[in-house]
């Protein structure tokens, strides 16, 4: 063992919580190095003298002060606790009172007012469907909108085309005759 | 008659209670206090006003102000004891609430001024009593001495860094294992062990010339 090692163990050395092979080695190292023995009984005096201090005893009043302080705490906790169940009360009754009020309020002005409103039956017709004749040029626009023209060429085209064409009938074509 | 035959079954019955809380560990203490019973508070401070009282002054070095603060330990148990975690040991709540009030302490004297001026003007005074209060059996230079050796080491563990000091205190003086002195000062095993450690040699150094 080195000292290094021996300064690591040395809190359990002197706690006497080490295995008792490191205690051996501990022990055989102390007898061996002059410079940890030193060191060693150096903190043993120390803290014998440390662990020996004489203790101090509570004075003669200090129970009648401590059961004074625990009476005045009481008390105080008990004041406290009083005091926060009457906020508590106060707000509570705000809150009721602000509620009764507002439920008064409300009553009285609807007192005012006719209590049922009678409305006259609501008819309802269907509107007659609205049958827009087609004007000439309809046709025109039906078939060149299905030719995939826009809408507006499609209307000024169908107002240059001569009336008889806007007229006539859609047939269906035949290339024998 | 019957009024001195109930005063006395009273007394013994005050009596056997008290006998039976003496008996109990601090676990059982507890509960019969939470369960009620109001004399098993006395018990809790019986038990402990003497230890908290050394280990506060070792911390803090003024002995009113320790005895303050171990009322000030008691009544925070007494008013938060429905609050400890039974599973708990009761003697290291008790020291985490004294360790905490010793360190706010030495704290508020170190941003005070005047607080440290009053201590040293305490501690002066205290210099000024006679002897005879410390030991009258002794011989006047046996008591000098105890006295001035006394002095010496309370003043060599003051010297120590506060967070070493309170980890020596709680181990030196109260026994404490590195486990309890873990929990009682928030750190982790380690910093225990090795505060400690550093604790003991800063202390063997500062005393040593005094004892050599």
């Amino acid at each position: 063992m080195d000292c290094r090692e021996f300064n690591e163990q040395h809190l359990a050395f002197v706690d006497d919580t080490l295995a008792g092979i490191e205690l051996v080695r501990m022990q055989l190292h102390v007898a061996e190095c002059t410079s940890c023995a030193k060191q060693d009984a150096k903190i043993r005096r120390a803290l014998l003298l440390f662990r020996n201090l004489p203790s101090i005893e509570p004075s003669a009043d200090f129970s009648a002060r401590l059961e004074a302080r625990l009476k005045a705490s009481q008390n105080d906790n008990l004041f406290l606790t009083t005091q926060r169940n009457l906020r508590r009360g106060a707000i509570a009754a705000t809150v009721a009172s602000a509620m009764m009020l507002g439920y008064i309020g409300t009553t009285l002005y609807q007192s005012d007012m006719p209590r049922d409103l009678v409305m006259p039956p609501v008819v309802a017709t269907l509107p007659e469907p609205d049958f827009t004749p087609i004007t000439t040029s309809a046709p025109a626009i039906v078939t060149s909108v299905s030719a995939g023209l826009t809408l507006w060429p499609a209307a000024v085209f169908a107002e240059q085309v001569p009336v008889s064409f806007a007229n006539s009938n859609l047939e269906l074509a035949d290339y024998t005759r | 008659m019957a009024d001195i035959v109930r005063k006395r079954v009273v007394s013994v019955e005050g009596a056997t209670v008290r006998e039976r809380l003496q008996a109990m560990d601090d676990s059982a203490v507890v509960t019969a206090f939470l369960g009620g019973e109001e004399r098993a508070f006395s018990e809790l401070v019986t038990r402990y006003q003497t230890r908290l009282l050394n280990f506060v002054y070792r911390t803090i070095g003024d002995r009113e102000k320790a005895e303050d603060l171990v009322q000030e330990v008691f009544i925070r148990v007494y008013r938060h004891l429905h609050r400890f975690d039974r599973s708990k040991k009761f003697s290291t709540w008790v020291y985490t609430i004294a360790s905490n009030l010793a360190k706010n302490e030495l704290r508020n004297r170190s941003r005070n001024p005047l607080v440290l001026f009053q201590t040293v003007q305490k501690n002066f005074q205290d210099e000024d009593r006679p002897l005879q209060f410390e030991d009258p059996t002794s011989r006047p230079d046996d008591m000098y001495r105890k006295r001035h050796l006394r002095e010496i080491v309370e003043e060599s563990v003051a010297k120590l860094p506060e967070h070493h000091r309170n980890v020596f205190i709680l181990r030196e003086l109260e026994g404490k294992s590195y486990e309890e002195i873990a929990e009682i000062t928030d750190c982790n095993l380690g910093t225990v062990k090795s505060r400690l450690n550093r604790a003991r040699n800063s202390f063997a150094e500062i005393i040593a010339p005094y004892v050599d």
